[in-house]
């Protein structure tokens, strides 16, 4: 095993999905039963059985709009106030409309939510803001559960295969992907009508404090690379300087769960166990006043459990400790730190790109639409803001759903042979090396810089020069990288995902001369937002190989929001300056 | 430039005793998202192969006879 | 090109069965994992057999692979194993059962209602739950008279999943059922119904010795909506525990009454700020003009929630 072989296959398919983890099987499983006669392969660099950010499965849903306790119209307004206006709401509302659809449906499938004493489902209140959370006590069987589905459907799954471009057709339409098998580099090429990327967030882009290159806070496999193929299709990506930054665990990088504890009573404090947090929004304000908190002589920050009955805390461990990230009770052990005692020492992540959580994604309508035709995206990795996982799985049913719709009625595009030759020397190069540079130093340096000249406070003359570092790796990767077996042919693709991700970070913070989104997009030199000149989305593509950067007008409001509600949350707007 | 290795105590373990991998079992190898694990043709057991590890644990709790155990890497600890 | 199909294959069952029949437990072990992968219901007879295996670790396997599929074959193949004498096997078995949707598996479970080992009992009406199958509701209201509180636990489950309002002073006797754990599910359970009997029946709750049901009968009586209940909540303000002072505040808010913002005002003062956020937010949900001036001192508490809370409150109080 892991030996390179050479060999090309090419497969012919209705709708291709890459992407195995949480949007993707959805999107597969609902492509499938709308046109059931369709060939729909789902393609996944690991195995879809444990991949993506919900290997483990989930915790609880955190914006679950269940009938009875909150209304799409409240939801999407609260998505708008929590993104600074900066969001198109049709994709927002539809999901918001449809996501309780699907709640029961995965319900159905055996993934369990928890529910009372009378078989309702278990809704939980956080805030006055409305009550979202859907705690999921047994959520690690997600996955299995999904998968079952997959296979009763005859869904063509092809395990070990990470894409690593899209094709597109003479007049820039979809054509299908290429990709390379992880275990002995032979070469798949797959011809699709359509295609959905649900490749996830790009969580590889920041170094954890720790140095570990795998200790990121999202799923360490989630690399960026349908940022990366979609860039090089030419498709829009939107708001990629609003970055993910999360609270953690210190260390650990595993999610703070204030929406596991929450609901017990647990709550973030500063060093003086007193809570600090004035936004009432999960978002990038929130995120900047963790900050402002953990440099101050307050600091650091911790999630405070000690003043809960000690079988509370059971029932809290009872969930960390099973579901989503459950080596989290491994890691106190070692520390012997104990709930019940101690206040638990947080920070916050690394950056990275996450629609999940914040708002950089490649731009979709509502309909799961990129702006290249016939390319859809879901997930983590496309511009729903704030989706989180029930989002992947609302937003990838939509687009499994048109996917399969749109190709029944077109035929196959005609590839470019030169371009699939073409990747493969790309794909290869560092493979006929026989010294030079191994991928996992590239990637080192790479996300080392990332952390020293992109994290916020963004600084422009820092930007620069990280831009100039970004540009000499890329020179070392195409010159001097060497691959010597198929795994570390897989991580070279990633370390090329990971720079790309890089470059598109840094010209998108640059093209934004304005501080918006708290934390995420605190320019220096532009401490102010400015709604005249950049109440819009800012878009990235690539342009006769080049990246440039534009303006996108937002989208008229479908659901209004009035002037007080927009002024309560710039009231918030706090201690930036301090 | 010759490429040097650098030692590293790795994460997962697994008891030899109690793997079943000669027995044609792959499920560690198959559920871990990062693909580190391989079979040792030297032995038939399962081993960490590459140091890239999230400390997820689908390879500890799929394991069918309880011998892979996930460590916090050293790193973190 | 090569012509190759990069698809996962979809299982050989004749040769996965062969492999059932190795002498080698490990490889039937394997093979149990193989028919699951398969996520066919052609595979539940092969499964149903592997759970008679004579070695445990294999009827374990094929217990949990149950567990995946559904009907009258897996809950009959199931109940076999579940007085299974390896304590893994029956509880594999026991989860399996509780993972089945299909109705039609009632009529296999509700003859072993009465089965005599306890284990048994509560694994088949935990199962029964699930399936909400009305001809449950009789052997469940049996059930409460259990021995065994893991099994009155289980039948309380079903009544509760039924939602059936005659089933009310059933559930109202398991409120003051002997063991703890049979009074929180029950008093969980009743709140289903939106009448005076429950509301009275979750205020009784209050006193349990138990915290953990004092703060479920408070929630409770929140959900049943019954204003009359609003008396005991109140009395329930000076509970020993903080938890269920906090349950009380938040449920005082649900209901909305107006007579007594007094008390609820006091919790401005509290030493926890976790009691003086939910004061102030039930004095936003009962928006009493009475209690704004209370409010309105309280809008520079020191901590950040309270004060939010307090300020939403008062513009509660305003628009309303």
């Amino acid at each position: 095993m892991d030996e390179i072989k050479s060999g090309l296959t090419e497969v012919v398919c209705d709708v291709l999905v890459i992407g195995g983890g949480t949007a993707g099987p959805m999107a597969a499983y609902k492509a499938k039963r709308h046109s059931p006669g369709a060939r729909v392969v789902l393609l996944e660099k690991a195995n879809v059985k444990r991949s993506g950010a919900i290997a483990m499965g989930m915790d609880g849903l955190n914006n679950a709009v269940v009938p009875g306790y909150a209304t799409p119209e409240q939801y999407t307004k609260e998505i708008t106030i929590a993104n600074d206006g900066i969001c198109d709401q049709a994709p927002v509302y539809k999901y918001a409309s449809r996501c309780f659809k699907i709640i029961q449906e995965l319900d159905g499938f055996g993934i369990k939510f928890q529910k009372n004493e009378n078989g309702d489902f278990d809704v939980k209140k956080v805030h006055h803001l409305g009550s979202y959370v859907l705690p999921m006590p047994n959520g690690d069987t997600v996955k299995k559960a999904l998968y079952r589905q997959l296979r009763r459907e005859k869904v063509l799954i092809s395990n070990r295969y990470m894409a690593t471009r899209l094709l597109t057709g003479r007049d820039g339409q979809i054509a299908g992907a290429i990709a390379v098998n992880t275990r002995n580099a032979e070469f798949l090429v797959l011809r699709a009508k359509t295609v959905i990327l649900c490749a996830g967030a790009a969580g590889r882009l920041g170094l954890p404090q720790s140095g570990y290159l795998w200790g990121t806070y999202e799923n360490a496999t989630n690399s960026g690379d349908g940022y990366a193929m979609a860039y090089h299709a030419g498709a829009a990506l939107a708001n990629l300087e609003c970055y993910q930054i999360n609270p953690l665990i210190k260390d650990y990088n595993g999610p703070a769960c204030a929406y596991v504890a929450g609901p017990f009573g647990a709550y973030t404090t500063n060093s003086e166990g007193n809570r600090f947090i004035e936004c009432d929004y999960w978002s990038g304000q929130m995120m900047q006043e963790f900050y402002s908190e953990l440099q101050s002589g307050k600091g650091p920050v911790f999630l405070k459990l000690n003043h809960l009955h000690s079988d509370t805390i059971g029932k809290i461990e009872a969930v960390l400790h099973q579901v989503e990230r459950p080596s989290r009770g491994r890691f106190h052990e070692n520390r012997g730190t104990n709930y019940r005692e101690r206040m638990i020492e947080m920070h916050i992540s690394e950056i990275g790109f996450c629609s999940g959580h914040s708002a950089s994604g490649v731009y979709v309508d509502e309909f799961a639409r990129t702006t290249v035709s016939g390319l859809y995206a879901a997930g983590d990795m496309a511009s729903v803001p704030h989706n989180y996982m029930l989002g992947a799985f609302t937003n990838g049913a939509v687009a499994g759903e048109h996917a399969a719709e749109v190709a029944v009625n077109i035929d196959l595009a005609d590839y470019n042979a030169a371009d699939v030759v073409r990747e493969q020397q790309r794909v290869l190069a560092a493979t006929r090396r026989e010294d030079g540079i191994p991928p996992n130093q590239l990637e080192y340096k790479t996300r080392r810089f990332v952390n020293d000249y992109l994290q916020p406070p963004k600084v422009t003359a820092k930007m620069k020069l990280g831009q100039a570092r970004f540009a000499e790796i890329r020179e070392d990767m195409e010159s001097a990288m060497v691959v010597r077996d198929a795994h570390e042919l897989m991580r070279s693709l990633e370390a090329a995902s990971i720079l790309d991700c890089a470059e598109m970070a840094a010209f998108a913070s640059l093209f934004r001369t304005e501080s918006r989104w708290g934390l995420y997009h605190h320019r220096v030199e532009y401490p102010e937002k400015n709604d005249d000149d950049w109440l819009c989305h800012s878009i990235l593509r690539k342009r006769d190989g080049r990246m440039i950067a534009e303006k996108r007008p937002v989208a008229p409001y479908i659901v209004p929001i009035d002037e007080s509600e927009r002024s309560a949350y710039d009231s918030q707007r706090i201690r930036q300056h301090a | 430039m010759p490429i040097a290795h650098t030692p590293t105590a790795v994460p997962v373990i697994v008891d030899e005793a109690k793997c079943i991998a000669d027995k044609g079992c792959t499920v560690c190898v198959d559920v871990c998202p990062l693909d580190v694990l391989r079979i040792s043709d030297l032995t038939g057991k399962a081993y960490m192969k590459y140091d890239e590890c999230w400390y997820c644990m689908p390879c500890e709790t799929d394991c069918p006879t309880g011998a892979v155990t996930v460590n916090i890497p050293y790193l973190l600890r | 090109m090569t012509v190759f199909e990069p698809f996962e294959a979809f299982g050989d069952l004749e040769e996965i069965a062969e492999r059932l029949a190795s002498e080698d437990p490990s490889v039937r072990r394997l093979a149990v994992l193989d028919l699951v992968e398969m996520s066919s219901g052609e595979v539940v007879p092969l499964l149903a057999g592997a759970i008679l295996d004579a070695e445990p670790m294999v009827r374990q396997q094929a217990a949990q692979a149950l567990g995946e599929f559904d009907g009258i074959e897996v809950a009959k193949a199931l109940i076999g194993a579940v007085p299974d004498p390896v304590a893994e096997v029956a509880r594999a078995a026991a989860d399996s059962l509780a993972e089945l949707r299909d109705p039609e598996a009632s009529s296999v479970l509700l003859p072993l209602v009465t089965h005599p080992a306890a284990f048994v009992r509560a694994a088949v009406f935990r199962a029964l739950k699930a399936l909400q199958v009305d001809a449950s509701l009789g052997p469940a209201i049996r059930g409460l008279g259990d021995d065994d509180s893991a099994v009155r636990v289980q039948a309380v489950g079903v009544i509760g999943y039924l939602k059936k309002t005659e089933t009310l002073p059933s559930l109202i006797s398991a409120t003051r059922d002997k063991s703890a754990d049979v009074r929180l599910a029950a008093v969980n359970a009743l709140s289903f119904a939106r009448s005076e009997v429950g509301a009275q029946a979750a205020a009784a709750a209050l006193s349990d010795p138990e915290w953990q049901v004092r703060a479920a009968a408070a929630e409770a009586i929140g959900r049943i909506g019954q204003a009359s209940a609003a008396g005991a909540l109140i009395a329930s303000l000076a509970d020993g525990y903080w938890q269920v002072r906090q349950k009380a505040l938040q449920n005082l808010g649900r209901l909305r009454v107006r007579d007594e913002v007094e008390a609820i005002v006091a919790f401005l003062d509290d030493e926890l700020p976790s009691l003086r956020k939910d004061a102030a937010a039930a004095l936003g949900d009962i928006a009493d003009p009475r209690s704004r001036d209370a409010l309105t001192r309280h809008t520079g508490d020191a901590d950040p929630d309270v004060r939010k809370t307090v300020i939403w409150a008062l513009g509660q109080i305003g628009s309303g």
